[in-house]
């Protein structure tokens, strides 16, 4: 397999690599005896202390053993050691480290103009300050360093806080599907209420650099870790136009609780991993396990990526927070420009939401309405054309109808001189990412059918969620499964199964009304075992594809939706179109969901399929699925299935971790 | 080579945090121009698939704080401030008031946000005047619109 990986990334070609010159090529080690001699004594206390091995300092480097035992750093940039062996060496990183110190950066070295290159105080400013506590080194013998440009960052940041920013699941974007974390920190200023400036704050984000466009190989380099993965500072107000206008997500903000020293070693740490990158892994060493890492090196308290697992998924890091009691000092809830906008126009009456309709389709159309009125449905209507031409906004296409139509709504708004009142939002708190069950589950049950079989049930799934699991932290409306499988033993003719293996299912519900008309969707990879007149037992791939549209009510307690569903199988022996192993179905799908409470929810599905020119014609199945929560993570799940031949019912207990 | 698959799809879904290293574009510090870079159409399908989209070398983390990158207050980050903010605060500065307005204000320096959201919104056709303004002319506008009202003393701005 792994010569497979390697092949691909070889055809796909290789990640941008930061290149030299390295600091370590530059340093020159000191000449001075005296210093020598200092040198060896730390060495040998720090050998003596064991700090090579210690906790800190294996998360300063980042180091974590390999499946053989042996040490190896997650870091993959040749500038982030100064030892040739530091990768792979925490020992002789620390020597090569406590050297650097009082190492000296020749004057006029061309090599200085490169930004790689710093004084090692310089460039790694929280290895310094740990090791001078351990060792208590003498600042006095250190050698000359300009750290100004460390200085300057810090300087920028102003650091006061730091909060874990969780951007939430928006189906409609498919990049949003599983969230995304980054840090925010805030700055310091006693004088300004942190609403006038919260904006002006920075963001430390890790991210993948990707240099293709071409999907599979952008998959492919993403999984098998050829992009790498850098941190960055983006002024905060960047992610809120990014992810609270552009995508619709919602955001959740996790601020720790940390002393002012963890705080400024975690902005040294950043510091330092800025002169290095990650493999960047899209399922394991993503944006949310470095995130925490860094969280880990600022406080040696705290336990967050030794629970992570595979695969990771953004909401993990925010349970992995709560894991440590204490670490979370508050929540805040930054709702997406969608979010707003629904909230907004609850409590407005029919004639101003007549009113915001009309206005988004042509923004001169009339309005008879008081002022406070027109107030609240001419800064609806814009924040509608916000959503509804997003796009085009983000673009800045300057001739496009988007920016026509909000032109005119501006124009007519900023013509009554009367200030919007700042909206006051609820928050969902039963949403916020932690309160959601655990990422994978398992199940284990027993089914029997009137044809008197029975069977153990058995179910698997990777990630995330479907519409029947407990819907607390989790939208309503969104499905997104990764690997749900399930398989029998059958006990009456002692033949084990597999029902269903799917590589992902998802499916997407919009609340169709006058302001949105998203389509609702669904899409789904995989295979399935079929038992019915055109094959007995027989094992197929299948692909589906299906759109349609829902209703809900407002609260998505209540839900129903119809799908037209278009399905291709293919296997061995499926007796299909014209002989050929090849089937198709087409044909009319829908459910009705009903949250009951959030642990109990009922789903009720059905769909009837066409086989043109196939054996047995149609094929159909209804089924009602009843799961409750009985403790957290813990559920009980009842499914009845009718189908052209057979009715059976399956009960087992869910198991979310 | 399962689990290489299961990751090949899974891949094109969690990109979490990813970003294209695109080129930094010539308008200012819009944040089309940087989500984008300089050829919306060809990154746009990979910036609708991905997470964090932000490459560029603008905000690295030892490169320095670029001129788009800076919120330390003054014209200069007033300015980045305005380009980069421009859908929202064009609807703020309509209504007269909103989070973009406080944040400018804090930027230039202002003493008060209400009385900055009350003079923007008195000149919102200086500042729009047509859809067509480019970001850097509405940023121009309204650090003009701020410096040239003297009581609301936007020290910052020089």
């Amino acid at each position: 397999m792994t010569a497979r990986i390697a092949l691909l990334v070889a055809l796909a070609g290789c990640g941008v690599v930061a290149q030299g010159p390295y600091t370590r090529d530059v340093l020159r080690a000191p000449v001075d005896q005296d210093r020598q001699a200092y040198i060896h004594a730390l060495k040998i206390r720090a050998h003596q202390l064991h700090l090579a091995q210690a906790a800190q300092w294996l998360r300063l480097g980042h180091w974590r053993r390999t499946w053989s035992g042996d040490y190896e750093s997650q870091a993959d940039g040749t500038n982030f050691f100064l030892s040739p062996h530091g990768k792979d060496s925490p020992t002789q990183e620390l020597d090569a480290t406590l050297e650097g110190f009082f190492s000296e950066l020749p004057a006029n070295d061309p090599r200085l103009a490169s930004k790689n290159v710093q004084h090692p105080i310089c460039q790694f400013p929280a290895r310094f300050q740990w090791l001078s506590e351990q060792l208590a080194i003498d600042p006095a013998k250190l050698p000359a360093h300009d750290c100004s440009r460390y200085e300057e960052f810090v300087k920028s940041l102003q650091a006061d806080s730091v909060t874990l920013v969780f951007s939430s699941y928006y189906l409609n974007n498919p990049a949003s599907a599983f969230g995304h974390t980054f840090l925010r920190i805030g700055k310091k200023n006693a004088l300004i209420p942190e609403e006038r400036r919260q904006l002006l704050d920075y963001g430390i984000d890790y991210s993948a650099d990707v240099d293709t466009n071409f999907a599979p190989v952008y998959a492919i380099k993403g999984l098998a870790g050829a992009f790498p993965g850098t941190f960055r500072k983006v002024p905060f107000y960047f992610k809120v136009r990014e992810y609270n206008d552009f995508e619709s997500r919602d955001l959740w903000e996790y601020k720790l609780r940390l002393t002012d020293k963890q705080r400024d070693f975690l902005v040294a740490h950043v510091w330092e991993l800025g002169s290095t990158f990650f493999d960047y892994f899209y399922m394991s060493e993503n944006c949310s396990y470095h995130i925490l890492g860094l969280i880990e090196v600022a406080n040696p308290d705290v336990r967050l990526l030794d629970d992570m697992h595979w695969p990771v998924i953004p909401a993990d890091a925010v349970k992995a927070l709560y894991d440590n009691p204490g670490l979370v000092e508050s929540v805040e809830y930054r709702p997406s420009s969608r979010t707003r906008f629904r909230h907004d126009i609850q409590d407005l009456s029919s004639d101003q939401r007549d009113a915001i309709e009309a206005l988004a389709d042509d923004p001169a159309s009339k309005m008879s309405l008081g002022q406070k009125q027109s107030i609240e449905v001419l800064d609806a209507a814009q924040d509608l054309v916000d959503i509804r031409y997003a796009k085009q906004l983000i673009q800045d296409s300057r001739d496009s109808d988007g920016a026509r139509i909000k032109q005119k709504l501006l124009e007519r708004r900023a013509e009554i001189l009367v200030p919007s009142v700042d909206a006051a939002e609820a928050v969902p708190w039963s949403k916020m990412p932690q309160r959601g069950h655990d990422s994978r589950r398992v199940a284990l049950g027993g089914g029997a059918d009137l044809q008197s079989d029975r069977w153990a049930a058995f179910g698997a799934r990777l990630a995330l969620h479907d519409l029947a699991d407990p819907s607390d932290g989790y939208p309503d409306l969104s499905q997104l499964e990764f690997l749900p499988t399930r398989a029998r033993y059958d006990v009456t003719n002692r033949r084990f199964e597999l029902d269903q293996m799917d590589l992902v299912h998802i499916i997407s519900l919009t609340n169709q009304d006058r302001f949105d008309r998203h389509i609702s969707w669904e899409a789904r990879l995989g295979s399935q075992r079929i038992d019915d007149a055109g094959c007995r037992t027989c094992y197929a791939g299948h692909v589906q594809v299906g759109a349609g549209g829902a209703l809900s009510t407002p609260t998505e307690r209540v839900t129903a939706f119809v799908l037209g569903e278009t399905h291709v199988w293919s296997g061995p022996r499926l007796d299909g179109i014209g002989g050929a192993p090849i089937r198709i179905g087409i044909g009319p799908a829908g459910g009705l969901r009903l949250r009951i409470t959030p642990e109990l929810v009922s789903l009720l599905m059905g769909e009837w399929d066409w086989l043109p020119e196939q054996t047995g014609f149609s094929t159909w199945y209804a089924s009602e699925t009843l799961r409750w929560e009985i403790f957290h993570d813990v559920a009980l799940d009842l499914e009845a299935r009718a189908e052209s031949h057979r009715q059976s019912g399956v009960l087992s207990t869910m198991l979310y971790f | 080579m399962k689990k290489l698959v299961i990751g090949a799809a899974l891949g094109t879904m969690l990109m979490a945090g990813t970003a294209f290293a695109g080129p930094y574009g010539t308008a200012g510090c819009g944040l089309g121009s940087i989500v984008f870079g300089s050829s919306p159409g060809f990154v746009q399908i990979l910036a609708a698939t991905t997470n964090g989209i932000f490459g560029n070398q603008t905000f690295g983390i030892t490169s320095g704080t670029s001129n788009c990158s800076n919120t330390g207050g003054g014209t200069q980050s007033a300015q980045a401030f305005i380009e980069t903010n421009r859908e929202a605060l064009a609807k703020d500065i309509s209504r007269g008031n909103g989070e973009t307005i406080k944040n400018l204000a804090t930027l230039s320096g202002c003493q008060d946000p209400t009385a900055v959201g009350a003079t923007l919104q008195r000149n919102f056709k200086t500042i729009f005047p047509s859809s067509d303004a480019s970001n850097t002319q509405v940023s121009g506008a309204v650090i003009n619109v701020l410096k040239s009202d003297k009581t609301l003393a936007c020290e910052r701005l020089i």
